[in-house]
C-alpha cells in the first residue's frame, strides 16, 4: 500500500475517525480507500478536526507562552503529538469482481487508508452510444482525469433529472455539457426551452451548434432571423387548446368555461373567434349579458398578454407581436418538433424573446403532444422502440412549485413529473429554488446533479429527497465550487462527487466529423 | 420592369385526351399572356415536365410555346425540379436548353472550389434588366439540402444589385396543410435576395414577412401535377403563374395570374361501414344529381366498407353515364377506400406518391437486410425514388430496348450501383 493518507482510529458506522498521516492534506470530499481481504471500501471525508496528545489546557498554556511571553515554543516530535482527524463515511464496498454493494460494515480497526485512484473506480459506467458524459470523479478538489462519469441516458432521463444550483455555480455549463453529449446518444430526444438563448451558441459563442453531428441531431428554433439551418419558431394559433393555459395563466372558472365553449364550437379557430369578437359593440343590458361581456374582455386581455397577439381591425385578423404565434403560418411546427424528438434529436427552442407565459405555453403545446404520442405508443406496444423524451425547463417551480400546484389547476409539466415515467417521458428541471417544489415531486426526480448552494433550506430539501444518504454532506454541498457537483441517483452506486468540465474545452477536444465531398451538379 | 414566375407545370401528367388538351391550352395561354404583358423574362422553377423524358407530343407542345416566347425576345431562366432530374443527366429539358429556349442557371462546371469544398454559384445576369439570377436545382432523396449546407453564402449575400434566387424544394416555413416529406428551413437559403422563386409546392403562396428573405414565392402548378391537385381545383383552389413588377427600388407587386378557367363537379362518398352494394347505390344517386356538362367530374370514395370488395364497385358504367351527359372527363379517387374483406393497412396520404411513402414507412421495419441503404429512412427514400422511376411510361417514340436500357441504368444509378 502506498500513498498512505491515514489510519482508522475510531468512530462508528457512518462516522469513522481517521488520523491523517503527516504530509497528507485531507480535504472535505476526499475519497479514501481501505483495502480489506476480499474487497475495498471507498470512504469519503465529510469532516475535519484537530487531534493532539496534549490535553486542551496544556495546549492553551503553550499557545499563551508563544503569544504573550514571546518564547519560541516548539513541540517535541510535533507530527506525532498534533495531527488532523478526519471524519469519514463509507460510500461503497467494491468486491474483487468489481461488483459494488452498499457498505454494511466499517473498515478494520487501525486499517491504513490511502487516497483513491482510477483503478479503484473501474466499476463506473463506461462510454457507449446510450450514455452521456457528465464529468470526472473528484476527490476533494483533486480531479481524477481518467475516471470519467457516464450515465445511462435512457434510465436517468425517463426518471426525471433535477439540476439545483444558485447563480454562478456552473448550471448553464452543466446543462450544455449534458445536451452536447445527448447529441451523440441515440436513446434520448430532448425538448429544451432555452429562456436565455444560451445553449445553441449564438453570436459567436460556443454552443451545441459546434457539435460535429449538430446538423443531423440538433434542431434549433428561434423567432427572429434564424441562423443558417435553423427554423422559425412560429406556432399556429390553431395548435393551441384551452388546456395549454391550465396551470400557466390565472383563469377564473367562468373564463375557463368560456374558452372551452369557444373551443367546442369553433374547434381550432377558437382563439381567432374570441379575439375578433367585437364585445364592446354588443348591446346587453341584462346583468348576465354584462358579466359575459366582462368575461370576454378579460379573456381577450389575457390572450393578448400571454400570446403577444393583437387584432388588426382593418384586415380583421389576429397578428403576432413576436412571430411566435401566427394565424396562418406554423401549422406543422408542433408536429415537426415531436417528430424530431421521436427521432432522438435535441430540439432547442429559443424562448428568450417570449414572455414567461408564452414560453410555458409553447412548451405546453409540445409537451402535451409528446405525452399523447407516447401514451398511444404504450397502448400499441411500441413504446420500447421510441427514444426516451425529456423536457428541459428552467426555473421549474413556475410550473411544479407548491404554490402553483395548490392554487391552480394541473399543468402538463406537473403531469409529466408525476406520471411521465410510465411513458418514457421525463422532466429535466433546472432551478435555484428546489425547496418550493413539493417533496412528492422532488422524491420522484431520481437523479439530482447538485451544484453549490449557499442556502441552507435548499440544501436541506435536497438532502431530504436524495437517492443516497447525504445527511452528512451539508457542508460539502455548501462548499462546492463552480463546476463541482454531487450526483445522487438511483442509477449510481453512491453519491458521486464530480468535476464538470468546461464546455468550451469539450468542444475543442472533440474531433471534427469527416465530411465526404458532395458531387458537383450539372 | 416585369417578370413571370412558373413552376410545376408537369406537362405530360394528364392521361386522357380531353385533359391533355386542357393541359396544353393552359400552358400555351400562360405563355401567350407573358408575351402580351411584355414580361422581360420568365422563371421556370422546376418540374416543367412530369417525367424527365416525356413523349414526343408533350415535348412538341413545350417546344412550340417556348419558341414563341423566344421569338418575342423573352429569355426563360430555369432550374431543374425533382421530376426533371435524372442521375444520368438525360432530360428532355436538355434539348430545349440546347435549342436556346431555356437557360439553365445552375449549369456551371466550376461550381465547387477544390480549396474549401464549398459550392460557389455564379450569377447569371439578365442583359435587358441587369437582374442577377442564381439558384439550385431540386433533387430527390433529400440530396439538395446537402447543396445548401455546402453553399458559399457570403459571395451570394455580398453581391449587390437586384437579385433573384431560383430553387425547387419545400421550405419548412411555407408548408401549410400539405403532407410534404422532405423539407428544409428557410434559413438555409442565402439571405438578402430580393425574391426567392420557388417550385415544388403546388399551391400559390407569397411569404413576405421574413426580413432576411423577402418574397419567398411559390406559384404552384398551372393545372395539376398530382391527382389531388385536380380535387383541389374542384374545391376552388386558384391556379396560375406569378407576375412580378419591379423597379430600381425592388419588387413593387406580386400577383397570381389565374390559369384558364375550367368547371368542376365533385362527388364525395363516405363508404365507412357501408356495403359495396350500398356504396354503388349511393354513387348512382349522386351521379344522377350532378350536372356534368362541360365539367371535369371528380369522384372521391373513402372509408372502410363493412362488406364487399373495393373492386365490386363498378365505375365503368358511372364514367360512361357521365361522359354521355357531356362530362369533359371523369376522375376517380379511391385510394382512401378499403374493405374489411380486403384491406391494405396504411395511412392515406394526400397523393398517391404520399400514400406509397406511408406504406413504405409502415412496412420497412419488416424488411430484414444488412445494408444500411436499404433500411430505415434511407430504404424508404430509395424505394420511393425507384417507384417514381418505374412509374414513367415508355414514350411512344422510344424503342422497348432503349426504354429498358434507360430504366435499368437509371435504376442502378439511383441505387448507387
Amino acid at each position: 500500500m502506498n500513498d498512505i493518507a491515514g489510519q482508522v482510529v475510531g468512530g462508528e458506522i457512518g462516522d469513522v475517525l481517521i488520523r491523517q498521516q503527516s504530509g497528507s492534506s485531507l480535504e472535505i470530499g476526499d475519497l479514501l480507500v481501505a483495502e480489506e481481504n476480499d474487497h475495498i471500501m471507498i470512504l469519503q471525508v465529510f469532516g475535519l478536526q484537530y487531534g493532539s496528545q496534549r490535553d486542551d489546557r496544556t495546549l492553551e498554556m503553550i499557545s499563551g507562552m508563544d503569544l504573550e511571553e514571546g518564547h519560541n515554543v516548539e513541540f517535541f516530535e510535533p507530527d506525532f503529538v498534533n495531527y488532523v482527524l478526519a471524519r469519514v463515511k463509507a460510500l461503497a464496498r467494491v468486491q474483487k469482481d468489481k461488483t459494488v454493494r452498499m457498505p454494511k460494515s466499517i473498515p478494520t480497526f487501525f486499517k491504513k487508508v490511502r487516497m483513491i485512484n482510477t483503478g479503484d473506480l473501474q466499476f463506473l459506467q463506461k462510454e457507449n452510444n446510450r450514455s452521456i458524459f457528465v464529468g470526472h470523479i473528484r476527490s476533494g478538489t483533486k480531479v481524477l482525469r481518467n475516471a470519467e462519469v457516464w450515465l445511462d441516458a435512457r434510465k436517468i432521463f425517463s426518471h426525471h433529472v433535477l439540476i439545483p444550483a444558485t447563480t454562478g455555480r456552473g448550471k448553464s455549463n452543466l446543462v450544455k455539457t449534458i445536451l452536447y453529449h445527448l447529441l451523440d446518444s441515440r436513446g434520448v430526444g430532448a425538448l429544451v426551452l432555452d429562456a436565455h438563448n444560451e445553449y445553441y451558441g449564438s453570436g459567436g459563442d460556443m454552443g451545441l451548434k459546434d457539435h460535429p453531428e449538430s446538423d443531423r441531431t440538433l434542431v434549433y428554433y428561434t423567432p427572429n432571423n434564424p441562423p443558417p439551418g435553423a427554423l422559425n419558431l412560429t406556432f399556429n394559433l390553431k395548435a393551441i387548446r384551452p388546456d395549454h393555459f391550465e396551470g400557466i395563466v390565472d383563469l377564473s372558472e367562468p373564463q375557463i368555461r368560456t374558452m372551452r365553449r369557444y373551443y367546442s364550437t369553433h374547434s381550432d379557430n377558437w382563439i381567432s373567434e374570441i379575439m375578433l369578437n367585437d364585445v364592446l359593440s354588443e348591446e346587453s343590458k341584462s346583468r348576465r349579458g354584462q358579466d359575459t361581456k366582462r368575461t370576454m374582455l378579460v379573456i381577450q386581455q389575457k390572450l393578448r398578454q400571454a400570446l403577444g397577439i393583437e387584432v388588426n381591425h382593418e384586415q380583421n385578423q389576429v397578428i403576432s407581436r413576436h412571430n411566435a404565434f401566427d394565424a396562418i403560418r406554423g401549422k406543422r411546427t408542433a408536429d415537426d418538433i415531436v417528430n424530431h424528438i421521436e427521432s432522438g434529436h435535441v430540439v432547442v427552442l429559443d424562448t428568450s424573446k417570449l414572455n414567461d407565459k408564452a414560453e410555458l405555453i409553447v412548451g405546453s403545446i409540445v409537451a402535451t403532444r409528446i405525452l399523447d404520442r407516447y401514451r398511444e405508443a404504450k397502448e400499441l406496444g411500441t413504446l420500447k422502440d421510441k427514444p426516451v423524451a425529456t423536457i428541459v425547463i428552467e426555473e421549474a417551480p413556475r410550473v411544479i412549485g407548491t404554490d402553483v400546484l395548490q392554487s391552480r389547476t394541473n399543468n402538463i409539466y406537473a403531469t409529466i413529473a408525476r406520471e411521465g415515467r410510465k411513458f418514457q417521458v421525463g422532466l429535466t428541471a433546472v432551478t435555484q429554488m428546489c425547496s418550493i417544489i413539493p417533496s412528492t415531486i422532488l422524491a420522484n426526480m431520481n437523479t439530482k446533479i447538485i451544484l453549490g448552494n449557499e442556502l441552507k433550506t435548499e440544501r436541506q430539501a435536497l438532502i431530504d429527497s436524495a437517492s443516497q444518504d447525504l445527511s452528512a454532506d451539508n457542508h460539502a454541498i455548501a462548499s462546492l465550487d463552480r463546476g463541482e457537483a454531487i450526483i445522487t441517483s438511483v442509477f449510481v452506486p453512491f453519491a458521486l462527487p464530480v468535476q464538470i468540465p468546461y464546455f468550451n474545452d469539450i468542444v475543442i477536444k472533440k474531433p471534427p466529423r469527416t465530411i465526404s465531398r458532395i458531387k458537383v451538379f450539372k | 420592369m416585369r417578370f413571370a414566375h412558373f413552376s410545376d407545370t408537369h406537362l405530360g401528367f394528364q392521361k386522357s385526351r380531353s385533359l391533355q388538351e386542357l393541359e396544353q391550352r393552359t400552358f400555351e395561354d400562360a405563355m401567350d399572356q407573358c408575351i402580351q404583358n411584355n414580361v422581360d423574362f420568365i422563371l421556370m422553377c422546376g418540374d416543367m415536365f412530369h417525367t424527365n423524358i416525356p413523349d414526343l407530343r408533350v415535348q412538341l407542345i413545350a417546344m412550340r410555346a417556348l419558341r414563341r416566347v423566344y421569338d418575342a425576345g423573352i429569355p426563360v431562366y430555369m432550374v431543374h425540379g425533382s421530376h426533371d432530374s435524372a442521375p444520368n443527366n438525360r432530360s428532355a429539358i436538355d434539348l430545349l436548353e440546347a435549342a436556346g429556349y431555356l437557360i439553365n442557371i445552375t449549369e456551371q462546371d466550376d461550381s465547387v472550389d477544390d480549396d474549401d469544398g464549398l459550392i460557389h454559384l455564379k450569377f447569371v445576369i439578365d442583359e435587358k434588366t441587369g437582374t442577377k439570377l442564381a439558384g439550385l436545382p431540386g433533387l430527390k432523396v433529400g440530396r439538395d439540402i446537402e447543396y445548401y449546407k455546402n453553399l458559399d453564402r457570403n459571395s451570394l449575400e455580398n453581391e449587390d444589385g437586384f437579385k433573384l434566387f431560383l430553387f425547387h424544394g419545400a421550405i419548412s416555413e411555407a408548408i401549410l396543410d400539405e403532407k410534404i416529406g422532405e423539407n428544409m428551413p428557410l434559413s438555409l437559403m442565402p439571405a438578402g435576395f430580393d425574391y426567392y422563386a420557388g417550385g415544388h409546392l403546388h399551391t400559390f403562396r407569397d411569404m413576405n414577412d421574413f426580413s432576411d428573405h423577402p418574397h419567398v414565392v411559390y406559384p404552384g402548378t398551372l393545372l395539376a401535377g398530382y391527382h389531388s391537385d385536380m380535387e383541389e381545383n374542384a374545391k376552388g383552389v386558384k391556379r396560375g403563374f406569378v407576375m412580378v413588377d419591379f423597379d430600381e427600388r425592388g419588387i413593387t407587386d406580386v400577383r397570381l395570374v389565374p390559369s384558364l378557367p375550367c368547371e368542376y363537379a365533385i362527388i364525395t362518398i363516405d363508404a365507412e361501414n357501408k356495403t359495396a352494394d350500398s356504396v354503388q347505390e349511393e354513387l348512382k344517386e349522386k351521379i344522377d344529381k350532378v350536372q356534368p356538362s362541360n365539367r371535369i367530374v371528380i369522384t372521391r370514395m373513402s372509408g372502410q366498407m363493412s362488406a364487399g370488395r373495393t373492386t365490386d364497385i363498378n365505375m365503368a358504367n358511372a364514367k360512361k353515364n357521365l361522359r354521355e351527359r357531356g362530362a369533359l372527363d371523369v376522375l376517380v379517387s379511391r385510394h382512401g377506400l378499403s374493405s374489411t374483406e380486403y384491406s391494405i393497412r396504411a395511412e392515406s396520404g394526400s397523393t398517391i406518391e404520399e400514400t406509397e411513402k406511408l406504406v413504405f414507412q409502415e412496412n420497412i421495419g419488416q424488411v430484414q437486410v444488412k445494408r444500411d441503404t436499404l433500411r430505415g429512412d434511407a430504404g424508404i427514400r430509395l424505394a420511393d425514388d425507384l417507384l417514381g422511376l418505374l412509374r414513367q411510361p415508355r414514350p411512344e417514340n422510344e424503342k422497348v430496348k432503349d426504354y429498358k436500357y434507360r430504366m435499368t441504368t437509371d435504376a442502378l444509378a439511383r441505387m448507387g450501383l
